[in-house]
């Protein structure tokens, strides 16, 4: 929770406003009873009117100036909670967008967003609360306890049995609470998860008539979240009751022991009377202590997964220093990369250099490792043996932001990001213009289609590009990468939903950029333009070189041109 | 710093916001609670059975708690103030009953109350998936998942939080009110009656904030909302933030949202501060009355001493629950903006079937488009089809070509009814199909899409999703006809391996030939491939050509694919431009005709 809470120091000097205020109210509503005494000893028992007036005005007076500082500690608070709360999230925003992908896989986007709003969400809460409310019963407890010492100790000492028992009790139960809440948060992310899962498959689902059954599926899901959550705040109700019971028994207790001291006369009836009430103001204090106690409990589980996410070490990206990224030749020497140790090599060896400015098409079956390739040139994973150059640097010193801004990616499935279709070519290069937007449109022959729609580059895309065609995500995204005007273009397979006429334009456009090109396909047609091909097996690299020498030399590449060529029977 | 903007918050009410919530609006606005309020009782009701034991609970409790300190009372002077324990035990043995009971019904109200909310809960946050699956694309063609999956989380967890309490501190306050008041009229009606006018004074203030915290409440609910939209499109699409170093513009997007955020909580946040504080000046200001007033009233020699300072505490015990009850009601406002928002979405009009509608169809496999238009938008300058018409004999494989954009993948949305047409008819052997139940039509169709999504879930599963009562050896012969089980074999647990959210561990084409499993084992009498094969290698790909075609045999299909060879094979292709049908026809004869398609294949020989 210190990690947390951190990140409200900021604020300490509006806290202690905020806790001064409510310090201030509940010193006025301790000291009421003292003017009550006032006016019934200095006004009733004298009948002197006049005083009574005198201290019921300063009452008055003293509950309109509490009602200020009550509604302005109200402001501080929020403004202290809110302001923690954004800088919290912007704390674990900015930690997830630091994560490798590799950490991605391990938290689920789901268990993310729960993390940001939820999460956040509970523990601002009990922040809130603290300097409103929460301070004061421990406070008012402390208070009662001294008090009765103070007025008979011999008296006041059968609370010094239950207290302690109270106190373990307490213990056990909020991490008992902790526990259970943090079940419940991660039971949530199971919601959540069903949840996106569900809408991202809207169309599958729909297709198949899975409605009900995925209803079956999220019901089990929300079931289990109603179980956790059941469990959880059944255990924490256990407080309440018992703690009661045993204060109000410890009363029972303090009522007979007083009863037979002021009869053996060793103690005042007027002292038997005040532990009497100040024990039952600790047990009504702790009765709302319970509420706080949940409240905490539940603040505690969220702030401990928030914490895992703000301590994550060795998932963080790490990037090399060097700032001077240059363009030249790539090189991979003896790359090979496996996801986790548990599974197999995707690559194995894989060597060979691309020249700059040159175009290197990659090609093999499904599954051989193209995509992972390219996205060890990313950084997106970093191999298990071997390095990676770029103009001879090993790219894992290199500044990572600096290496990617030398890259256009165009990926496989194409990403697109609500707003309009201008909005979404710029996401490439914040600070290009118009002119420019439109001139990477072109570029990827998508200018015209984009004209033909009622709102042409204004045109808002849905979710995920809904309301585009494959062909058109496809080439949004390749103008996406052409406007970043980068040196190095890596298009994974990004162009397999376009018809033959329109791809070989865009290679054309494309060989204007002069960029290196690594461009994983399928299509040997597409492959037959580059300067080197690299064909994969299994993950390794099986053959390199040109159209012509592969199509002598190469049997796998024989065999794929051939499956090619049979259309032209 | 201004007090219309404290720590530079700018205001989110305007004047108008707040009139507007008052007198000629309360109306609509008291319906729209009292509606919501009722809709969320309706699912509660269901326990009624339960909601009755805890009532009784509620009255047992509120009376004991009541009955202790009065019983204490005596106690003290029957004992303490003689200084005897002399027969005391008796009275300390029933006491102690008494606290038994007293905490067990607190238990067991709390114990049956959380069950019963957690039901409510679930309830409601399952009929909203439910209705989810009812609903129509073009309803999540607009929204952002974030946005939806925020409703079933967030708005329904500010209505947990208020059921959870709500109930029974409603009740037990009303109680404690009721014993308490009496209690008052008994030891001074002047002074209870003094007590009082702090109500309409409390009714004026709570109006006044309740007035600005609806509209906050909402607005905090939205801005969640938003913010949960954004994060799941920035971290589904993570991949593309880094790719383009785009991370710290993000953040700033991020921020800007959260900054929304901050804000209208910080307004509700405060503005909802002001009911407790409300309700301890009101506290306070009564202690004022009871003492300067019961003082002058003692002084004339109407009351004793001993009156009033018992009556202070009363007064005391009369302002708790009346602000138990108005922190409740500030609880119950934030639950009602959240339900709002869950109710808003289930009334959203569900995919109906037509009256009449059939459902105990068998397809034949005949399909024809009749001069069908379609446009996603309404009032497109460009219709995304225009007048299409063909005829599909049963059994018949059609290829769809064309350009991007040209409509193909439209067609089988269409197909698989995703979207109504504008104009036209869609028929299945000669039946609109309009006329034909969704789920009839669906379930002899199987649809195979252009990005091939895969569940969290085991390989077998996720192919077992075609026919959900397929055995495992049909999976795996599905899985054997689509090529997928070399490489699921190679999976660490095979097709028990559970596949990730984003699927990284197998590649794209290996999901393609997953979901080709996944429709093989469907058995449909319609098959739509929208380029299903696009990102599998042609050597692999003309291994589950006999698949395939296997596959279609003796089904109507329809593929749209742009490697001309998957196409040749087809028994008419039609070749779409710009939204229009242009040329249809076997290969052979478009070929012949020397238009469009034969331009197309002259093109991809080169």
């Amino acid at each position: 929770m210190k990690t947390v809470f951190a990140y409200a120091k900021p604020y300490k000097w509006f806290a202690g406003i905020a806790i001064a205020l409510m310090l201030f109210e509940l010193f006025v509503e301790l000291i009421q009873p003292l003017i009550m005494a006032k006016i019934i000893d200095e006004g009733v028992m004298v009948k002197d009117v006049s005083t009574i007036y005198e201290w019921a005005l300063i009452l008055l007076v003293l509950t309109i100036v509490t009602f200020i500082a009550g509604v302005v500690n109200s402001y501080f608070s929020a403004h202290v909670a809110q302001s923690f709360a954004f800088d919290l999230r912007s704390a674990l925003f900015a930690k997830i967008q630091s994560f490798t992908m590799a950490t991605y896989i391990k938290y689920p986007t789901s268990a993310l967003i729960t993390r940001l709003t939820n999460d956040v969400g509970n523990v601002q809460q009990v922040l809130f609360m603290l300097l409103r409310i929460m301070l004061r019963a421990p406070l008012a407890i402390i208070g009662s306890f001294i008090m009765a010492f103070y007025v008979n100790a011999k008296l006041a000492a059968i609370l010094l049995i239950s207290a302690p028992l109270l106190a373990i009790f307490l213990f056990v139960m909020v991490t008992k609470g902790i526990q259970l809440f943090s079940k419940v948060q991660k039971s949530l992310d199971g919601v959540n998860r069903k949840l996106q899962e569900n809408l991202q498959a809207i169309r599958l689902v729909k297709a198949y008539m899975r409605g009900e059954y995925e209803t079956k599926r999220f019901a089990e899901i929300a079931s289990n979240l109603k179980i956790d959550s059941m469990k959880a705040m059944r255990t924490m109700e256990y407080i309440q009751p018992i703690l009661l019971f045993v204060m109000n028994v410890s009363m029972l207790g303090i009522i007979w022991f007083g009863a037979s001291f002021v009869g053996a006369g060793d103690m005042k009836l007027g002292e038997a009377v005040a532990v009497i009430n100040y024990t039952m103001r600790i047990t009504m204090i702790f009765s709302m202590f319970v509420f706080i106690i949940i409240l905490f409990a539940r603040a505690k589980a969220s702030a401990e997964r928030m914490e895992e996410v703000l301590v994550v070490n060795e998932g963080v990206e790490y990037s090399g220093d060097n700032t001077h990224v240059i363009n030249g030749d790539i090189g991979f020497h003896d790359v090979s990369f496996r996801y986790s140790e548990t599974t197999p090599y995707v690559l194995q060896d894989v060597s060979f250099t691309v020249k700059a400015g040159e175009k290197l098409a990659i090609l093999g079956a499904t599954g051989s490792g193209k995509s992972t390739l390219l996205q060890l040139l990313l950084r997106f994973y970093e191999p298990t043996k071997g390095k990676i150059t770029l103009a001879n640097q090993d790219i894992a010193t290199l500044d990572i932001t600096a290496l990617r801004q030398m890259i256009g990616y165009v990926p496989q499935q194409s990403i697109l990001f609500s707003g309009s279709i201008e909005e979404n070519i710029l996401w490439g290069q914040e600070h290009a213009s118009t002119d420019q937007a439109v001139a990477a449109a072109k570029q990827a022959q998508i200018h015209e289609s984009i004209t033909a729609f009622d709102d042409g580059y204004a045109t808002v895309v849905g979710q995920k590009g809904v309301n585009l065609s494959g062909g058109q995500k496809q080439r949004l995204s390749i103008a996406r990468a052409l406007v970043r005007q980068a040196p190095i273009l890596i298009l994974d397979d990004s162009t397999s939903a376009l018809d033959v006429k329109t791809e070989q334009a865009l290679w054309q456009a494309l060989e204007a950029q002069r960029a290196t090109m690594f461009v994983v396909t399928q299509k040997i047609q597409t492959a037959k333009g580059a300067d080197k091909i690299a064909v994969l097996e299994e993950g390794r690299l099986v053959a390199l070189g040109t159209h012509d020498t592969l199509l002598q030399t190469n049997e796998l590449y024989q065999q794929i041109a051939a499956s090619q060529q049979e259309v032209a029977r | 710093m201004s007090i219309r903007r404290p720590f530079g918050y700018e205001p989110l009410l305007t004047k108008e916001d707040i009139k507007n919530a008052a007198p000629k609006k309360k109306k609509q606005r008291a319906n729209d609670w009292r509606q919501t309020l009722r809709r969320i009782w309706h699912i509660v009701d269901e326990q009624r059975f339960l909601l009755i034991i805890v009532l009784v609970m509620v009255v047992v409790s509120s009376a004991l708690s009541l009955l202790g300190p009065f019983l204490i009372g005596k106690m003290i002077d029957t004992f303490v103030k003689v200084g005897t324990t002399d027969g005391m035990m008796v009275w300390v043995i029933s006491l102690v009953a008494i606290y038994a009971v007293l905490s067990l019904s607190l238990f067991f109200q709390n114990y049956w109350m959380i069950g019963i909310a957690q039901q409510t809960i679930y309830r409601m946050r399952t009929a909203l998936f439910s209705h989810f699956q009812k609903l129509p694309i073009t309803f999540f063609d607009k929204r952002q998942h974030g946005e939806l999956m925020s409703r079933a989380t967030n708005d329904i967890e500010a209505v947990n939080a208020t059921l959870n309490t709500a109930f029974i501190q409603v009740f037990s306050s009303i109680i404690t009110l009721t014993g308490t008041v009496v209690v008052m009229l008994y030891l001074s009606p002047l002074l209870t009656l003094l007590t009082m006018v702090i109500i309409p004074t409390m009714f004026y203030g709570m109006r006044w904030v309740t007035r600005r915290t609806g509209k906050l409440f909402k607005a905090q609910q939205q801005a969640v909302g938003a913010l949960n939209g954004m994060i799941e499109e920035t971290i589904s699409g993570q991949r593309i933030v880094k790719a383009f170093s785009q991370e710290e513009r993000m953040q700033q997007q991020f921020e800007q949202r959260s900054k929304a955020l901050r804000r209208a909580s910080f307004w509700a946040q405060s503005y909802s501060g002001y009911i407790p504080k409300i309700m301890n000046v009101l506290n306070n200001f009564s202690f004022t009355i009871v003492a300067g007033v019961g003082g002058l009233l003692a002084v004339k020699g109407y009351i004793t001493v001993g009156v009033i300072v018992i009556f202070t505490e009363y007064a005391r015990q009369f302002t708790r629950p009346l602000n138990d009850l108005a922190n409740q009601f500030n609880t119950v406002l934030s639950a009602i903006a959240g339900a709002e928002r869950v109710f808003a979405i289930m009334d959203e009009p569900a995919e109906k079937d037509h009256e009449g509608a059939q459902h105990d169809l068998e397809l034949q496999g005949a399909v024809a488009f009749d001069n069908v238009c379609f446009s996603y938008e309404k009032d497109a300058a460009i219709p995304t089809l225009q007048h299409i018409t063909f005829t599909v004999a049963p059994g018949e494989t059609v290829a769809l070509v064309g350009a991007t954009g040209a409509g193909k993948t439209t067609i089988m949305q269409l197909l698989a009814r995703f979207y109504d047409v504008d104009e036209g008819a869609v028929t299945f052997d000669g039946k609109n199909v309009k006329e034909i139940a969704r789920s009839t039509l669906r379930s002899q169709l199987a649809f195979v899409l252009q990005d091939p999504f895969l569940f969290e879930a085991t390989v077998a599963d996720n192919i077992r999703y075609g026919r959900l009562s397929a055995t495992r050896d049909e999976i795996i012969a599905a899985a054997q006809k689509a090529n997928a089980h070399d490489f699921i074999q190679a999976l660490p647990k095979g097709y028990d391996t559970v596949l990730t959210a984003d699927g990284s561990e197998i590649s794209q084409g290996q999901k393609q030939l997953l979901s080709i499993a996944r429709a093989l084992l469907a058995d449909p009498k319609i098959l739509l491939l929208d380029e299903a094969t696009s990102s599998i290698d042609t050597i692999t790909e003309m291994k589950i050509q006999e698949a395939l075609e296997y596959l279609m045999q003796g089904r109507t299909s329809f593929v749209i694919a742009h490697r001309l060879n998957t196409v040749r094979n087809a028994d008419t292709i039609f070749v779409m431009q710009k939204g229009q049908l242009i040329e249809a026809g076997p290969q052979q004869q478009l070929i012949e005709q020397g238009g469009v398609y034969a331009t197309m294949l002259a093109n991809s020989k080169q």
